[in-house]
């Protein structure tokens, strides 16, 4: 190996890194954004580099915090699953930063913003690589208080609302989370998650073993805005500035889906067939739910919120299924529905900082598309892509998800969820049409110019990318499907490690 | 490879629109000449496919030797390949014949419109979609096009999307087929994890094995809906007669030629595989004659010409899909020569409309008449068109109807449907017969309206029109063309499955379907004499149901539960969250198995021997008193010191464990919390913390009832499992003894606290100092910056008149010299109290955390105190963001220094050891002592942001106002 195994840590600790440089910098407006993007681009390198050396050892990468050995000290964890997860995340909040460079809003040039948006960056990567669950709730800390704040001060004026709901809503969570670690802390002696699983599947008998499960489960399904615990999401990506809305919609909503993936193939090995069921009924509700509630809603930005709802709803649904070939499915789903709802959240941002009144309410934004008419491309694209027709990347996530529900037999909920996806059609193909084909209100003209394109552009580029070429993402998927089957991997990885 | 090349040419002239735009050449050519030159796209195709015939008729059925395959998705073991046999030839020539037709039309269309190059760029794009779905060589590339022509058809039909019906039009067509895009998905992958290929060459010689799965119902029901949306059969048909706001050039491609025969071409194709079967031949021939009588019926009501078009290839295309269910020979022979005659009379009738709509500015039946003699030629080929339509000889649609015809009167089709597909095709035929005469005689002849100009059209306008004009009948006028016939055959027999005998004889001698069609052809001619009145007739009988009005309805049910869905995001955060919690409920009730029965039974007992017990008993009743307080205690600076009397409570209770380093930072954050809270308390307005404190109190029994009884249920649960946990203990934990064993050897510390904190779990304590430094950052900005923006007003308490505010404590009070004088000591005591915590934390309880806040604290005293501006006039090292990044970065390069040792990253180094420096007994100069001052100085960070966005007393905040002023507003 070139690298030690320390390169596991540089995509959590460059972001923290850049962010205490920031507060340093409080003067220095200008230098404050490129020093984030400098810090994201290096991070975004590093964890590059972390998937591939991943993928060609075929092993995790495992580091000891302080070579204190697992169980005892903390440690970290890059197997094909987190490093992708953190691949993902990165290349997303890369383009945040991006996005908020060219962002008209004020609330960007606040001092502390960046600061924020990186510690954001890194409470969510390192809950991706933490490989201790009472870690994973410090980051999650880290996360949530990074979020909140970033809403709070959004230009938007229920930024505050939202935020507060949020902060109110994820501190139950965190409660559930910290019940669940006690708890498990209690029945086995360990927070290590690779001890833990080896322990449950040891001793799975002990009584409090279900209740903590039914905690992480919760936690989590805050964390991906499940429903019933979505109640938070709405609000909170359609308030939130747009840069930060891009991320929030598109990758931190997939710390849950990673926390049911480990959960079903790590954590709760035996006990995954109720909790798969649990994640279909919950997904295909969400399909619905979402779908409807796209339909039904009076904001572009909030149109893409609720989008989330549904899509994340066809990713528990296939982790429900269960079978490699769904859960590669998710993986797909996963990566690909992040670039494509982060360059429509953007894209949306863009147009309300182009309407009359900046807001992405649909009353505003209608006509304002024709000042900017390569955006109306992209958010085509895009809104396609999200639909799931080819030659974009969604195509590729939908196909594979109805194949792999032909495949495990699960036609009822294929047959629900694909009914469901035709609310995608509907919202998106009405949004398209308000704000780029009908005319704007007689006497107002669009703003000449607002945020700049060039994050979504990039973005969506990826996505036709991906969709053309979508066989390096489904082997990567594939991969990660099959490393997931092998739970005893992961744990001699952590607990055998040379350290 | 050459099959792909086919489509590129397309693609390469999208692109040549697109610069065409780009590169500004408007200048220099008009859109004309791009349209004629775009035109060589399709026109090489067309002879390219030409060449090929040969060689394709010669092969026979079941085989193509043109094939080229792309492995393009190995994983799913997905190709993406190209195939052509019989059917794909004739579709393909079709669409690339009639594509140049239209491409020389569309120049001369849209002249002089410099912005149509967009629509030619949709125009290639839908040509090259169009192209590849005929071209597929497997069901995923079917697919993939498939949805590239609902799209580019979606874009083509809002051309003028600055019309609200050319709007919703598109919308429908899209929505629509996008439906039966995502059902035809399914049945494809359905057949292809049959069938294990999804390769035409494989699935169509498995049909035997596919017929025979459990699952072929489904995926015919599957396929059969996509293609039936696609080529607007009854009822989804509605989107055909919406689509035609697109530009008439657009009309006479997609909807009679090429995109609504999509759906005929994927059952043809599929007829080797999926046909053959009582449900294929039911399915089909049903939903074909509803089809082909709804569009023969609706399109007599029209009074537009391009509505009447589209009703009548409505019902050609049900008459396709009926053929397509008989499988016999003959009904594939008639469905080639159906194939071809429609597209040929059909597009030569639109294109007419578009002359007529171009050249009088209306398409209205009722505003027109009596232009023959103004437009002889385009009065020409409409009539050619239209007489070919109607099926009367010596046309070529006379060909086709008689072979309908032929088909229905088969013997293998059952008894009594005989009779009634008989009677259906006679009808259906009458009634196209009597719309092509409403369309001539509508249009040209009769009186011409008072002020209606009407000039012939440029020559290539209506010469586009005129080839398949005369192309249809010069096929059926010359003797036997055996090239044709060889085509036509080779189509059918890759459709039929086997070889099929075309011949394009019109006489056959004296049959029954010459009798019936001199039938129809009588009851048509009565229909149209009498036209008027049959229509005034048939529109009182019959009832005017449309399945537009199916689905507005569905539509406007979505839309009613969407706003029933978003209706549940209320906004109320109580319902919310109980709502979470019932659901949690409900996870552990089913999940969960909740030891709630075993602790009431066995009840614990009471132990209180022992001299702490009381002192325990009494802390724990303390902190649930207290607890209750804070909610039953109205007045908020009460429930602040209630609450932190709670917090006191559990400390006592934790020192009693004992457990002094838990129990010491409990104290300090209480403190520091009511500290905070007391703050924050004078910055909200009297106004605002009433009407708070009234929602708070006042709510409905049923509300209150529902939270109580989920706070009960919450306590039940939460005491069962906290009980089960302190009973249940199998074994000790496994770190505690390894952490008992090793802090004093491994870390140098005696505290094994602070040994965890530090060195074990240190990154946790890492991270959750960023945590809180964000926190304070967060407050800080939020309240400087975000507040102030919105325009929110510092709203404090009003002083007591006559008093200035600013150098003022809490509540704008005096304070006396005595206290100052304490404050003025205090805050050097606390840095020594701190300074003593990070020196001996490793040894003693205490830590970073305590020290950090202890120092905090003494500063927060001092802005009670003194007031904001002698605060920061006298600590001005006292500042916030510099201190927490300052602390943040120092935990950061602490932690990496043994990189340079080449050591793990976070582990414990002794730098006093290292650098030989000799310290007094029982301190160390440790990595841990380093971090835990890093933790300190970003703890005091923190907390002085906060302080510092609470205690700031005015409005005219310099530094924050400067800095705004500094950032642009926002745009």
């Amino acid at each position: 190996m070139l690298m030690p195994a320390e390169i596991v840590l540089l995509p959590v600790l460059l972001p923290l890194f850049g962010a205490a440089l920031n507060l340093l910098m409080y003067n220095m407006p200008r230098l404050r954004g490129y020093l984030a993007f400098t810090v994201m681009a290096a991070s975004l390198t590093s964890s590059v580099y972390l998937l591939l050396e991943v993928l060609h050892n075929g092993f995790p990468i495992v580091f000891q915090l302080g070579g204190w050995q697992a169980p005892f000290g903390i440690t970290f964890v890059a197997d094909l699953l987190s490093a992708t997860m953190v691949v993902m995340s990165q290349l997303i909040i890369s383009a945040g930063v991006l996005y908020a460079l060219g962002s008209r809003d004020q609330c960007v040039r606040f001092p502390a913003f960046y600061t924020l948006f990186l510690t954001l960056a890194t409470g969510l990567t390192g809950a991706f690589l933490t490989g201790d669950i009472f870690n994973l709730f410090v980051f999650a800390e880290l996360l949530v208080v990074s979020g909140t704040v970033l809403t709070a001060i959004s230009d938007d004026k229920y930024g505050v609302e939202a935020a507060y709901k949020y902060f109110y809503i994820s501190l139950i969570a965190s409660i559930f989370l910290l019940i669940a670690s006690g708890l498990l802390y209690v029945a086995y002696g360990t927070l290590n998650m690779a001890d833990l699983s080896a322990r449950i599947a040891a001793d799975p008998n002990q009584p409090l073993m279900p209740v903590a499960m039914v905690f992480l489960l919760a936690f989590f399904m805050v964390k991906s805005a499940i429903i019933p615990f979505h109640f938070w999401q709405p609000d909170f990506h359609t308030a939130a500035p747009t840069a930060v809305s891009a991320l929030l919609s598109s990758v931190v909503v997939k710390l849950g889906v990673y926390g049911f993936l480990r959960m079903t193939t790590l954590l709760f090995v035996e006990q995954a067939q109720i909790l798969r069921t649990v994640l279909i009924i919950l997904g295909v509700i969400g399909v619905v739910f979402g779908g409807l509630g796209a339909i039904g809603t009076f904001n572009a930005k909030r149109m893409l919120a609720y989008s989330t709802l549904a899509q994340v709803g066809f990713m528990l649904v296939a982790i429900g299924w269960g079978t490699p070939l769904a859960l590669a499915s998710a993986i797909v789903y996963v990566f690909n529905h992040s670039l494509i709802k982060a360059a429509l959240l953007m894209l949306a941002g863009a147009v309300a900082s182009r309407a009359p009144v900046k807001s992405a309410a649909f009353q505003n934004v209608v006509g304002v598309g024709k000042s900017m008419p390569y955006g109306g491309a992209l958010f085509l694209l895009g809104g396609l892509a999200l639909a799931g027709i080819p030659p974009l990347n969604g195509f590729i996530s939908k196909m594979t998800l109805f194949q792999s529900g032909i495949d495990a037999q699960a036609y009822f909920s294929l047959a629900l969820i694909g009914f469901a996806s035709l609310f995608t059609l509907i919202y998106i193909g009405r949004a398209f049409q308000k704000i780029w084909w009908e005319p704007m209100a007689p006497g107002s003209e669009p703003k000449p110019t607002g945020d700049s394109l060039l994050a979504p552009s990039i973005l969506i580029g990826v996505c036709l990318i991906l969709g053309v070429w979508g066989e390096p993402l489904l082997q990567l998927a594939s991969a990660v499907a099959s490393w997931l089957g092998d739970a005893q991997g992961y744990i001699q990885g952590v607990l055998v490690s040379l350290g | 490879m050459t099959l792909v090349i086919v489509l590129i040419a397309c693609l390469a002239g999208a692109l040549l629109a697109l610069l065409f735009k780009l590169g500004s050449f408007e200048r220099k050519f008009s859109i004309t000449s791009l349209s004629l030159f775009l035109a060589l796209a399709p026109g090489w195709t067309f002879i390219w496919l030409l060449g090929r015939a040969p060689q394709v008729i010669a092969t026979g059925v079941g085989g193509s030797q043109l094939e080229w395959s792309f492995a393009w998705l190995p994983s799913l073991g997905l190709n993406l390949s190209f195939y052509l046999d019989g059917l794909s030839l004739l579709f393909g020539l079709l669409i690339s014949g009639i594509g140049v037709l239209i491409l020389v039309y569309t120049g001369y269309y849209f002249k002089g419109d410099a912005s149509a190059w967009r629509f030619l760029a949709y125009l290639l794009l839908f040509m090259a979609a169009m192209l590849g779905l005929v071209l597929a060589g497997d069901t995923i590339t079917l697919f993939i096009f498939w949805e590239a022509t609902s799209i580019t058809s979606f874009l083509l039909v809002a051309y003028k999307y600055k019309d609200e019906s050319a709007r919703q039009g598109a919308f429908r067509a899209l929505l629509i087929t996008g439906g039966g895009g995502i059902a035809l998905l399914a049945g494809l992958l359905l057949v292809q994890s049959i069938a294990g290929s999804s390769q035409w060459r494989v699935i169509l010689n498995s049909g035997a094995l596919i017929r025979g799965n459990d699952l072929y119902p489904l995926a015919l029901a599957l396929i059969a809906f996509g293609a039936f949306t696609k080529s607007a059969q009854a009822p989804a048909h509605i989107w055909l007669p919406g689509a035609m706001s697109a530009p008439t050039p657009a009309s006479a491609f997609l909807h009679s030629a090429t995109m609504v025969k999509a759906g005929i071409y994927l059952l043809a194709r599929f007829n080797p595989a999926l046909g053959n079967t009582d449900l294929w031949f039911w399915m089909l021939s049903l939903v074909g004659m509803l089809t082909m009588l709804t569009g023969a019926y609706l399109g007599l009501k029209q009074n537009d010409l391009k509505a009447l078009l589209a009703y009548s290839t409505i019902s050609q295309l049900g008459v396709m899909v009926m053929l397509i269910g008989q499988d016999t020979e003959i009904a594939f022979k008639a469905l080639v020569v159906g194939i071809l005659a429609h597209a040929l009379y059909k597009s030569a009738l639109f294109m007419v409309a578009g002359i007529i709509d171009h050249e009088t500015g209306t398409r209205d039946l009722r505003q027109l008449g009596g232009i023959w003699r103004a437009m002889p030629a385009t009065f020409s080929i409409a009539l050619v068109g239209a007489l070919s339509m109607a099926g009367l000889p010596p046309l070529f649609g006379f060909l086709a109807k008689e072979t309908l015809l032929a088909t229905v009167t088969h013997p293998s089709v059952p008894i009594v449907w005989d009779w009634i597909f008989t009677l259906a095709v006679v009808t259906a035929g009458a009634l196209l017969l009597a719309q092509s005469g409403l369309l001539v005689a509508g249009a040209f002849l009769g009186k011409r309206p008072e002020g209606l100009s009407a000039h012939e059209a440029p020559a290539p306008m209506w010469l586009a029109p005129a080839v398949p004009a005369v192309a249809s009948l010069l096929i059926s006028a010359l003797p036997e063309p055996a090239s044709i016939a060889g085509l036509l055959a080779s189509a059918a027999a890759s459709a039929f499955g086997a070889k099929v005998k075309v011949s394009l004889a019109l006489w056959t001698g004296l049959t029954v379907p010459l009798l019936l069609s001199i039938v129809a052809v009588s009851l048509g001619s009565l229909i149209f004499y009498f036209r008027n009145r049959v229509r005034n007739r048939l529109m009182s009988i019959l009832p005017d149901f449309t399945f537009n009005r199916a689905y507005q309805g569905l539509l406007s049910g979505v839309d009613r539960a969407a706003y029933l869905v978003t209706r549940t995001q209320h906004g109320r955060l109580r319902s919310y969250l109980s709502v979470m919690i019932s659901a949690l409920g409900l996870l552990l009730l089913f999940l969960g198995r909740i030891p709630v029965v075993a602790p009431f039974i066995q009840a614990p007992r009471l132990d209180l021997s022992g001299e702490l017990a009381v002192l325990r008993l009494f802390s724990l009743l303390l902190a649930v008193a207290a607890a209750l307080a804070t909610i039953l205690l109205h007045r908020d600076l009460f429930a602040i010191l209630a609450l932190s009397a709670s917090g006191l409570s559990i400390a006592m209770l934790l020192i009693l464990e004992p457990a002094p380093d838990v129990a010491m930072v409990q104290i300090i954050v209480d403190l520091l919390l009511v500290v905070i809270l007391v703050l924050a308390l004078t910055r909200i307005p009297r106004e605002q913390r009433d009407r708070a404190r009234y929602y708070t109190f006042h709510q409905g029994g049923l509300s209150l009832a529902r939270d109580i009884i989920l706070a009960a249920g919450a306590g039940i649960v939460m005491t069962a499992v906290t009980y089960q946990a302190l009973t249940s203990r199998p074994r000790q934990s496994i770190l505690t003894p390894y952490y008992f064993e090793n802090a004093l050897p491994l870390t140098g510390a005696k505290d094994v606290v602070g040994a965890i904190v530090a060195d074990f779990r240190g990154f946790d304590t890492m991270i959750e100092i960023s945590v809180f430094a964000m926190a304070g950052i967060g407050v800080y900005t939020l309240l400087r910056y975000a507040s102030r923006k919105a325009g929110d007003r510092d709203e404090r308490s009003p002083a007591p008149a006559g008093q200035a505010l600013k150098s003022l404590g809490i509540g704008g009070l005096n304070t006396s010299p005595f206290i100052r004088s304490v404050a003025s000591a205090v805050l050097p005591l606390a840095l020594v109290i701190s300074a003593t915590h990070l020196l001996l934390g490793h040894m003693q309880p205490g830590d970073g955390f305590t020290a950090g806040v202890i120092a905090s604290l003494a500063v927060a005293f001092w802005y009670v105190i003194f007031g904001y501006d002698v605060t920061r006039q006298r600590l001005r090292w006292f500042k916030s963001p510099y201190l927490t990044g300052a602390g943040l970065l120092l935990a950061l390069l602490n932690a990496s220094v043994p990189l340079l040792l080449a050591q793990p990253i976070f582990s414990p180094l002794d730098y006093g050891a290292m650098l030989g420096i000799s310290l007094p007994a029982g301190m160390k100069l440790t990595s841990a002592l380093v971090f835990e001052l890093a933790i300190a100085i970003s703890v005091v960070g923190g907390v002085s942001a906060i302080l510092d966005a609470l205690g700031h007393p005015k409005d005219d905040d310099v530094d924050a106002i400067r800095h705004l002023q500094e950032i642009p507003p926002g745009e």
